[in-house]
């Protein structure tokens, strides 16, 4: 599962990279007729204005990843910092960061997330930050608990007893105990991140001028006559596939990385 | 009476700075001093080759210059370099000696080589010579009937009665006896031991007894002299020094015989004697101590007067290792304040073992963790050696001071980092200390865990600890704590998530480290069948207090308080199915108090 999921990332990522030698024309600009079928000029075809259709798919994965990534780091670092360090250091601040973190699990995500997309704009930067927030809670919650049973640890006590500082402690048996967790809540975190903004984007709220998979859905979604003709083939499919490929190639590295990082199934080599 | 090495006045018997070398390169006695009053008994015990025998030599003038030097008096006589006329005046009739073995000649009979003497020294006749012999064998409770036989055909104990009647016959002012007693079986050696104590008594000769028995030399005498390395280390009161010997080879050579009233498992000494052509120099024990400082490298220690007896120690003797002084805890359970710890004091002396014994919930648990610096207590001081344990972690010399005293905790699965392999496990104190480089590193690893009785293969290095058993995963947990080389040994309930057999396994590898390392070791556990088997000393706690306290033959056998009498009948015990045993009631009783 890990490879799959590796595998469809690693596609994805080069895609990323290689968009403007891998896109035969320019996303944003009209290129062709409007709405034609696929065809050897255009392979998936072209939209309402006559933009490529394989193009915008294209350099769509691009504004995706940076979405992905960008948020997934930004909710982990957020987690980080309210659910482990208070943890680690105890008394008030612990206290204080638990009642944060109930807090911030009761608001309500999606809401939230379109009120504060719509009133910031067209700021990309806002719409990331927004889907970071709302990860922050439920990653912050699932780190922290880990990080009170490895406090507790008696091997932690050991090294502690050996000599071992609080740095020494955190590289050597924090770190590790807490990093595949913290992998995992990242990998899963910046797949739910495409999702919300496809999602977004789907909404109207952001850049209307940008390109991502997500808008490509809201234009096309947007044509009445879709409904009644084969234009979804190649309009609404692909956006769709795309993001669907990409949140289950996260979804697959998270789940196929839970075991790996387990240590009960790591072996004598 | 004066334990002083110093000569007393009117001293039976004085040597002083005795020093006798064979071959010009055997040290068998290093400048040994001691003063024997008429009517006094002095056992000289040590292990075999420490100078005993040589000395008693000397006494009787049998070892003459160039080998041996100084000054031995009998009755005012010196014996060292004496002419034979002196000699021939003094052996037997002042100071008789009976060697080591049976000293008959075998071609003649029992009573003619009694009776020689006799006949030699104070010109009797045959008959009333062999009238005489009679008489003596009485005394010694040999039937006359036997005087006629030749010496192989007398029994073990009756040879020995001989040749004490052989050594009585001139009624010497002093009795020389060389392991008296060995050879013989158990009863034999009881009926040897009151015959001789009797006899000195009732003649008012003076004694000396060399064994390497301590048993028999301790219930033969007043006074004991513990010999090393042809040299004095502990002189004084037999009651006192076998019953609290303070040199740490005294104390060591008491742990290492088997006598019926210990329970725990025999101990040998670790090392071994030193050879007579190279004694090292400074304290000739030093290289087996536990306690051993630079200063014992380098300076010889002299006998000085040290706990009510003489004591050739750079210390006075054994060191106090780790003291817990009036140690109190309180622990917040909602509102209210309960005391895990109330006024405790614990005393681990150097390469001693003490069993912290209780019911759950008795507070041992909280104290371990005290001792071991894992919790700062409330009010009391943790000192080792003398130095004051500050209650934080923070800085490097308590690092160092942390160190020295190491925690085995209950469950190893706890204890022991998953994410790490074998060897990064046991190398994690070496890391953090920055200790010794890779290779030295490893080798340390590769050794701790043989001490262990682990593989140091390669595919158990690199095994982790879901693979491993649980009695493998606490002798791992002991080989990472002992990797440091700590002083100090503390085990919370090692044994509790182990079978019996890897029980077994656990407590002689730390038994054995114990030893080997001269550890101080504190077992906490609520056992007394285990801890009675490892521990010289037993400390019962009770809802957080000290309740008794004291030697674990004592406090294992016949406890004085009710919380270690519940112990010793909770203890498991195998019982025959038609004798129901009544399961003890621990609840009852403990709240009637």
């Amino acid at each position: 599962m890990l490879k799959l999921g590796l595998i469809l990332l690693g596609t994805l990522l080069v895609v990323a990279i290689f968009a403007p030698l891998l896109s035969p024309h320019d996303p944003s600009i009209v290129s062709g007729p409007v709405l034609e079928p696929p065809s050897a000029e255009h392979w998936l075809g072209t939209d309402l204005p006559g933009r490529d259709i394989l193009a915008q798919v294209v350099f769509g994965a691009r504004e995706s990843l940076v979405v992905a990534f960008v948020a997934g780091a930004l909710t982990m670092f957020g987690a980080v910092l309210v659910g482990v360090l208070p943890a680690l250091v105890g008394g008030w601040a612990d206290r204080g960061a638990a009642h944060t973190v109930v807090l911030l699990l009761a608001l309500p995500g999606l809401p939230l997330i379109v009120l504060i997309g719509s009133m910031a704009g067209d700021s990309r930067a806002a719409v990331i930050a927004v889907i970071a927030f709302i990860g922050i809670a439920p990653n912050a919650r699932i780190l922290r608990s880990q990080a009170l049973t490895l406090r507790q640890r008696g091997y932690i006590t050991a090294a502690r007893g050996f000599g071992g500082g609080p740095m020494y402690v955190l590289r050597r048996h924090l770190v590790p105990g807490l990093g595949p967790l913290a992998a995992v809540g990242f990998v899963n975190w910046a797949g739910i991140a495409i999702a919300l903004d496809a999602g977004l984007a789907f909404l109207g709220v952001g850049d209307p001028t940008g390109v991502s998979w997500g808008l490509m859905l809201n234009r096309a979604l947007d044509e009445q006559s879709i409904y009644f003709s084969g234009m979804w083939t190649w309009w609404v499919l692909p956006p769709g596939l795309a993001i669907t490929l990409t949140v289950l190639g996260f979804t697959f590295v998270g789940v196929g990385l839970e075991p790996t990082f387990n240590p009960r199934w790591l072996r004598a080599t | 009476m004066n334990d002083s090495a110093r000569p007393a006045q009117s001293a039976l018997v004085e040597v002083e700075d005795l020093r006798v070398t064979f071959d010009r390169d055997v040290d068998a006695v290093r400048g040994v001093s001691f003063a024997l009053a008429t009517g006094d008994s002095l056992a000289i015990v040590g292990e075999s080759g420490s100078g005993k025998s040589t000395l008693a030599l000397c006494l009787v003038g049998l070892v003459q210059p160039p080998e041996a030097s100084g000054s031995v008096r009998v009755a005012g006589a010196e014996m060292i370099g004496a002419d034979r006329e002196t000699l021939r005046r003094v052996r037997w009739s002042t100071a008789a000696i009976a060697l080591q073995g049976t000293p008959f000649n075998p071609v003649a009979t029992v009573g003619d080589q009694i009776a020689e003497p006799l006949r030699d020294r104070l010109g009797m006749g045959r008959s009333e010579a062999h009238r005489r012999a009679s008489t003596l064998a009485e005394e010694v409770a040999l039937d006359p009937a036997l005087l006629d036989r030749y010496p192989h055909q007398l029994s073990g104990g009756e040879r020995r009665r001989a040749t004490l009647a052989m050594v009585l016959a001139l009624d010497p002012q002093l009795v020389i006896l060389d392991e008296p007693t060995a050879g013989l079986d158990a009863a034999m050696r009881r009926e040897v031991v009151s015959r001789i104590r009797a006899l000195a008594d009732r003649r008012g000769c003076a004694l000396i007894v060399i064994s390497h028995d301590l048993p028999d030399a301790a219930n033969l005498t007043n006074r004991v002299m513990v010999m090393y390395a042809g040299q004095a280390i502990e002189l004084g009161q037999t009651r006192r020094v076998i019953g609290e010997p303070a040199h740490p080879y005294s104390w060591a050579l008491v742990g290492a015989h088997p006598v019926m009233n210990t329970t725990k498992d025999l101990r040998p000494i670790r090392g071994h004697p030193p050879d007579p052509r190279n004694v090292p120099i400074g304290c000739s024990f030093h290289p087996r101590c536990t306690q051993a400082e630079a200063v014992c490298w380098e300076a010889h220690p002299p006998l000085v007067e040290s706990r009510g007896r003489s004591v050739a120690c750079h210390f006075g003797g054994l060191k106090e290792l780790l003291q817990a002084r009036r140690i109190s805890k309180s622990f917040a359970v909602g509102d209210r304040l309960v005391r895990a710890l109330d006024n405790v004091s614990l005393v681990v002396r150097e390469g001693e073992s003490v069993g912290l014994i209780g019911p759950s919930g008795s507070g041992k648990s909280t104290l371990a963790r005290i001792l071991a610096g894992h919790l700062a207590p409330d009010q009391g001081r943790v000192l080792l050696g003398d130095v004051e344990l500050p209650a934080s972690w923070r800085g490097g010399s308590v690092k160092a001071l942390r160190r020295r005293i190491q925690l085995v905790m209950q469950d190893p699965t706890d204890a022991l980092s998953p994410r790490l392999t074998v060897a990064e496990l046991v190398r994690e104190p070496l890391d953090i200390g920055g200790e010794l480089d890779g290779a030295d590193r490893r080798r340390a690893v590769a050794d701790m865990l043989e001490c262990v009785g682990l593989p140091c293969t390669g595919s158990f290095l690199d095994a982790r600890s879901h693979e491993l058993s649980g009695g493998e995963l606490q002798r791992i947990a002991v080989a990472r704590a002992l990797v440091l080389r700590p002083k100090l040994l503390v085990a919370d309930e090692p044994t509790a998530m182990l079978d019996a057999s890897e029980q077994a396994r656990l407590l002689t590898v730390l038994r054995e480290r114990q030893i080997e390392m001269g550890l101080g070791l504190v077992l906490v556990s609520h056992d007394m069948a285990v801890v009675r088997k490892v521990v010289d000393r037993i400390v019962v706690i009770d809802h957080g207090r000290v309740v008794e306290e004291g030697p674990s033959q004592r406090v294992a056998v016949a406890p004085s308080s009710s919380t270690g009498r519940l112990l010793v009948e909770a203890a498991p015990a195998f019982t025959a199915a038609d004798d129901p045993m009544e399961p003890p009631t621990m609840t009852e009783e403990r709240s009637q108090r």
